[in-house]
């Protein structure tokens, strides 16, 4: 594990390192780091590689469908697995008969959800787990194919005692109301990392109030600021309940042999799924293989073997064939994970100048039977008001548990305080940026707002001006969003002598481009172009490495992959080092050359001092080391936060309530840059997402049978083509000397604060304040009085 | 899917002899498994198949009938076409561009792309409303012969402003709107021959038949769809609001066309689509249209009068106030 | 509209019906990678005249065109064309997303038009000419639509990709000028969850501007 100490421990060495931003306060920083780590990365703009538009290295497979996902696994004699579901919100099983199908032709295995290891064909009510959500798996079959599989579903026999259910978050609040659980429940949750309570807590369907997060507790003291207070502004907010909606559902390929458990999966870390199947079937490490090739999209909630891959596995013990478990569309939709609702009660005082002196937060949230709704870090850690505190609650309901998505907590959380702070600006006749200059303590989104207003042509227009039925406006919210630092990592470089290249690591590219910045570093390193290098990934056969979520892959991945290629170059030029009678810390590789740094006289190419190398391969493995100059906080926080700030324009049309996002600029600060196009890519994604949680995406389960209603994609609605507005990336180079690549992540802190700029802009087209979301004309309608 | 028995038929009339079910009647009879039921572009009946509502036990393929898939224009006859036309037929017809504006303007912001290659307009008029209940297998609503109207005391907000009492399901065709408003006509063909039913009685509300949205009989396919013709001094207007401007399904939809005389209304139709579990004339609005010329206010009070007798169920108050906005809206655009 | 004549006769003979159907059924699929002209394929009244052959629910014989070869494949009535080209073909490029022709992410083109696979039964496809993203390039050499999404990183996890760029190819196709407008209409049925649409737009403008050249 990590530790933070770990630079003292070994040989070190100094480091001048670029530091700052780029244009405006870049200076060197000296780094005590590791001995056997590189040197010091200029700017991009010194590098050939690293922080140039390099073509997506996997592009050509996925432009011409030859990419395989875990759904276009084929293997000979691969049987086909599929879910019974449960018909009921709330059920008690009375008893459960599935020996027609074990006995339907085609059929090949049946298990009971946590029975799987007793084969029997009746089970009594009593030792199987209460039903909590329509849509709850209860057992599974694999047959030769999905249709007889799905025949064998209905051939179980099952007898229900329907019992009395809650899905809505205020309605489970009340007392009386119909209990999600009985007993106190262990789990640590499923909604990701944010604002999990503690389980002595547990009341009712309430569990809470928690009231701290990885940033600490409460400060100072909140009723002192309110006193000291100018204005007080508290108002209550609410999000929806919104749905990942990967285009590649959660599944798998189990493959169970007697000497090796192969599983393609389609998952967010090779590692966690490795582990979680290591766990749950006994068996070696080394005896259990789980590929990630490619996968078609998780935003989190892919971590781990999950359901489909636990049940995928056992079909296949108890079959003796592989089985491909994939979930259907509505499947995915209802059981694979949710981003929770909120609703939040939201209070800050102010001085005239806009100075804060208190912030208080209540929220309520459902993850369904999960756990994990908490939406506090925003308010805690955006501005921090010296007097600061909160109360989260997770609240039960009989639906599908939430899981991690795409910054848990920070999206609703921003919604809140970025619109709070919107309207504390107009109640100061302060103009928003102003406010956030006076109250924002980061220098960098101060850079930011600088940055993103110029490019945005930021001029606050008074609301309604447009004579016209629809209304212009603008509107500009911030994010945040911490580092994390995971050590446990590891790539993988191999040179040949044939002077190919390769980096191997269990990493996984889950579509935000892992593979091509893995390549650009190595490539960087070695003089080479990124095409140069073979990119092997996401297979447990290579070095364990991190799961993608926290946007923390491109900052963890690769300083291990620039250290590997670092190390391993030096063994490759140890002959040529000989030969040239220098020290091989003497010889630069670069354009695909080799040669003395002092005398460049002494050249030879790539390929012929790979020629050179005693072995046929040169093998290094390295993981990275903790934040250069420890600043890691605890194991795993980063120093420093990556900040952000979005610039909204919409239309709004009065007389339908449509509103048409127009314009975005997004102003991002990610670390080293490596890839410019890939960064525009992610930041275009978080910016689209935003603008379906901002005005589109909404779960609806009936309040009245407790089913999700809107389980297809025409019904749940996300943006499509007509919806994208026009976006515009600014990006702020920034060096942290953090590690040997100076790296963040983006996928995060690019999806925060997009749904509050537009709610932000909204406000400023009509001239009414929308507190919950998604604007839909519906709401705006009724906000317009015409309803 | 469960199994099913295909056969292409080669003429309408083996159609006719083949059929024995409407995809309703289908739906309905599901346990026996006995009905034999025709498609088309198959993309409403396969949505049906696959969510497990319709079980037919042979689907007969019309789509390979020659001559069904004509369309033709003539200024005395006006535009006919035959029920394998697409909806994207009609989008790339220069008649239907030039001649029936609101048609083509609904065809092009129905479905996506893809469906519009697909979707026949044969099918597109016989096609099952999107109510989310009556799509949702867990739920046996009326029109699948049950006795609970989910809608109506749960998640109404794409549901009908009019006459909701049985079921309050809009009609899923937007380009009916349209055709509605064109006083198109749909000609059937059975094992007694052929019948031709304007459109306004070629739907079923919820109230004649629940479970049923056309008096096509269990033996009788579309054969032709007419639409008569238009002269210089039509005009006309087609507008749809969803929550999306990309693939969605109308909130709100509003077919609009005029015979004017100078700047005067002579005539005029008016139809709400995703209002009423049929395509809906508001002859009440087209009334103070009548002899008027049309103003922005006259718009607008014949707008609010196509509003009178609606009656917004629980989630679904807004859309009164824009299908009043959007009529306004259209029937300036039809004269603008 | 093409009548499949050949191909309904060639799944008579399969009933034992015509043997004269099923030899000129036999050389149309020898016919390889020659296009299937509306001529070849134009409807005949005697063959009206013959009772139509009931096809399922086992396995029965289709035979289509799959990017300009010929194959024959025994699939049930109700199997889509998604499963035949993924299942039976090894063709795994179209991706089932939503299943019920809501995002595009099946799209193929039957006769040139792109469709949804997952709606579209793959006896309805006997006698037609399917093109999948595997039959897009020309031996190596990439369509200009796939060229640019490279280019331009209009791909991410990519599994909308290849619904996205046969959308966008056959709009070049019909329309050698679009614009932004146009773009966003000819991919208005294709889901991406990851947020390509601007590379996307991108791309294909591109494309479109390197065609004419």
């Amino acid at each position: 594990m990590a530790n933070p100490d770990k630079n003292k421990a070994l040989n070190t060495k100094k480091l001048k390192m670029p530091f700052g931003v780029p244009g405006h306060n870049l200076t060197e920083i000296e780094r005590e780091v590791p001995a056997d780590e590189p040197s010091a990365l200029p700017v991009n703009e010194k590098l050939s590689v690293v922080g140039k538009r390099v073509k997506r290295v996997d592009a050509l497979q996925k432009v011409t469908g030859a990419a395989k996902y875990t759904a276009d696994i084929q293997l000979p004699g691969m049987l086909y697995g599929k879910f019974l579901r449960s018909p009921y919100p709330h059920a008690r099983i009375k008893s459960l008969d599935v020996s027609a199908a074990r006995k339907h032709p085609g059929v090949f295995a049946v298990i009971v959800q946590g029975k799987e290891g007793e084969q029997k064909d009746q089970y009594d009510g009593k030792e199987l787990p209460r039903l909590r959500f329509a849509g709850q798996a209860i057992a599974a079959v694999a047959a030769e194919s999905m249709n007889i599989a799905r025949e064998a579903l209905g051939l179980i026999k099952v007898e229900y005692e329907p019992l009395p259910f809650v899905v809505n978050l205020d309605e489970a609040r009340k007392p009386g109301a119909p209990l999600v659980y009985e007993e106190v429940i262990e789990d640590r949750g499923s909604a990701g990392d944010v604002g999990v309570t503690a389980a002595d807590e547990q009341k009712g369907n309430l569990r809470g109030p928690t009231t701290s997060s990885f940033f600490g507790g409460p400060r100072g003291d909140v009723e002192k600021g309110f006193a000291e207070a100018d204005v007080i502004l508290e108002k209550e907010y609410r999000t929806q309940v919104q749905t990942h909606c990967c285009l590649e559902t959660h599944g798998a390929v189990a493959d169970w042999r007697p000497d090796m458990l192969t599983v393609y999966s389609s998952n967010q870390s090779t590692r966690d799924t490795r582990n979680d199947l290591v766990e749950l079937f006994g068996l070696p490490t080394s005896k259990v293989r789980v590929v990630t090739e490619f996968m078609g999209g998780g935003f989190g909630s892919k971590f781990g073997a999950g359901e489909t891959g636990v049940a995928a596995t056992w079909l296949s013990k108890l079959s003796g064939r592989p089985v491909k478990l994939m979930l259907e569309r509505e499947e995915e939709q209802i059981s694979a994970g949710n981003r929770p609702n909120s609703h939040q009660i939201l209070k800050v005082g102010a001085k005239k100048d806009g100075t804060l002196t208190a912030v208080d937060l209540l929220s309520y949230g459902t993850a369904g039977v999960g756990l994990g709704a908490g939406v506090g870090r925003v308010a805690q850690d955006m501005y921090v008001c010296p007097n600061f505190k909160m109360a989260q609650y997770d609240v039960f309901t009989h639906a599908g548990p939430g899981q991690a998505f795409r910054a848990p907590g920070n999206v609703q959380g921003a919604f809140a305080m970025e619109s709070l702070i919107d309207e504390l600006a107009e109640k100061l006749d302060m103009d928003p940026l102003a406010l956030r200059d006076k109250i924002d303590a980061n220098d960098i989104r101060r850079i930011q707002r600088k940055a993103g207003a110029e490019k945005f042509g930021w001029k606050r227009r008074k609301a309604g001006a447009d004579t016209g039925p629809v209304k212009r406006g603008i509107g500009v919210a911030q994010a945040t969003w911490p580092r994390f630092v995971e050590m446990d990592s590891s790539v993988m470089v191999r040179i040949n002598r044939s002077g190919s290249v390769e980096a191997l690591s269990g990493v996984q590219d889950i579509g935000t481009g892992t593979k091509t910045i893995i390549a650009q570093v190595v490539a960087e390193e070695l003089g080479l172009k990124a095409e140069d290098i073979t990119i092997k990934i996401g297979d447990t056969n290579y070095p364990d490495a991190l799961g993608s979520g926290g946007s923390k892959t491109a900052e963890n991945i690769t300083p291990p992959a620039r250290n590997a290629t670092y190390q391993a170059k030096l063994k490759m030029l140890q002959g040529v080092a000989a030969a040239w009678q220098v020290d091989v810390e003497d010889i630069e590789l670069k354009n695909g050359e080799v040669f003395v740094k002092a005398d460049p006289s002494k050249k030879m190419t790539f390929a012929e001092a790979a020629k050179r190398m005693p072995t046929s391969q040169v093998i290094a493995t390295a993981s990275r080391t903790a934040d250069y100059g420890g600043f890691l906080s605890g194991s795993w926080l980063g120093h420093g936060r990556l900040g952000a700030v979005q610039f909204a324009e919409v239309s709004v049309d009065t007389e339908t309530g449509f509103i048409k996002v127009e314009r975005v600029v997004a102003v991002h600060t990610c670390g080293r840059p490596i890839n410019p196009m890939q960064l525009e890519s992610q930041i275009n994604g978080g910016v689209i997402m935003g603008v379906g949680y901002a005005l589109l995406e909404d779960r609806v389960i009936d309040p009245n049978t407790g089913h999700q209603v809107n389980t297809g994609l025409d019904t749940y609605k996300l943006p499509y083509a007509k919806e994208i507005p026009q976006i515009e990336c600014v990006l702020i180079e920034n060096y942290d000397a953090h590690s040997s690549t100076d790296v963040a992540g983006i996928g995060e802190p690019a999806n925060i604060a997009t749904a509050a700029a537009i709610a932000n802009a909204v406000y400023n087209a009509i001239g009414v304040r929308i507190y919950e979301l998604p604007i839909t004309p519906q709401k705006v309608l009724a906000a317009l009085g015409h309803i | 899917m469960k199994r099913f028995e295909y056969v292409q038929a080669p003429s309408v009339q083996d159609a006719i002899d083949m059929m024995n079910s409407t995809v309703s009647e289908a739906l309905l009879k599901k346990a026996t498994s006995s009905a034999y039921v025709v498609k088309a572009g198959g993309t409403d009946l396969l949505d049906l198949i696959k969510e497990g509502l319709v079980e037919p036990a042979r689907l007969i393929d019309l789509s390979r009938i020659p001559g069904l898939d004509k369309l033709s224009y003539d200024s005395k006859a006006g535009l006919q076409f035959g029920p394998l036309v697409t909806i994207a037929g009609l989008e790339n017809s220069e008649e239907v561009k030039k001649h029936y504006r609101a048609l083509y303007e609904s065809a092009t912001h129905a479905a996506t792309p893809q469906l519009r290659n697909m979707a026949t307009m044969g099918g597109n008029l016989m096609q099952r409303p999107r109510c989310w209940y009556f799509r949702s297998s867990a739920h046996k609503c009326r029109k699948k012969g049950g006795f609970t109207c989910y809608a109506q005391i749960g998640e109404n907000q794409f549901h009908g402003i009019f006459n909701t009492n049985i079921c309050p399901c809009v009609h899923p065709s937007s380009l009916a709107t349209a055709l509605l408003a064109y006083d198109g006509k749909v000609e059937l063909t059975g094992p007694e021959g052929r019948r031709v039913a304007p459109l306004a009685e070629f739907f079923l509300s919820s109230e004649e038949n629940v479970s049923q949205e056309t008096v096509a009989g269990s033996k009788e396919i579309i054969t032709n769809i007419m639409l008569p013709p238009v002269d210089a001094n039509t005009r006309a207007a087609y507008l749809k609001a969803g929550q999306r401007e990309s693939y969605d399904w109308s909130m709100a939809d509003v077919a609009v066309v005029l015979k004017m005389d100078g700047n005067k209304c002579r005539d005029a139709r008016i139809v709400f689509g995703a209002a009423s579990s049929v395509p809906l004339r508001r002859e009440g609005a087209e009334a103070v249209l009548k002899g008027k010329v049309v103003t922005e206010k006259v718009a607008m009070e014949a707008a609010k009068k196509a509003l009178e007798g609606a009656t917004p169920l629980k989630h679904n108050g807004y859309k009164v106030k824009l299908f009043e906005n959007l009529t306004k809206r259209a029937i300036m655009d039809a004269v603008g | 509209m093409k009548n499949p004549s050949e191909e309904q006769s060639s799944m008579q003979e399969k009933k034992g019906v015509s043997r004269r159907a099923f030899l000129r059924g036999a050389g149309l699929t020898t016919a390889g990678t020659v296009a299937l002209s509306a001529g070849l394929l134009s409807f005949k009244l005697e063959d009206a005249k013959a009772p139509p052959a009931i096809l399922g629910p086992g396995e029965a014989e289709v035979r289509f065109v799959v990017n300009g070869q010929a194959r024959t494949i025994w699939v049930e009535p109700r199997t889509t064309l998604a499963e035949a080209l993924r299942e039976h073909l090894s063709l795994t490029g179209a991706k089932v997303v939503c299943d019920r022709g809501s995002c595009s992410a099946c799209t193929v083109w039957v006769d040139g038009k792109p469709v949804n696979s997952c709606i579209t039964l793959a006896v309805d496809v006997s006698g037609r000419e399917v093109t999948t993203i595997e039959g897009l390039a020309q031996g190596d050499e990439l369509h200009p639509v796939q060229e640019a999404f490279i280019e331009h990183d209009a791909s991410m996890c990519g599994f909308c990709t290849p619904g996205m760029v046969m959308s966008c190819a056959a709009l070049l196709k019909r329309n050698p000028n679009p614009g932004l407008e146009d773009v966003k209409l000819a991919t208005s049925g294709n889901l991406c969850r990851c947020g390509t649409y601007p590379k996307v737009f991108e791309a294909t403008l591109a494309a479109a501007k390197k065609m004419k050249k």
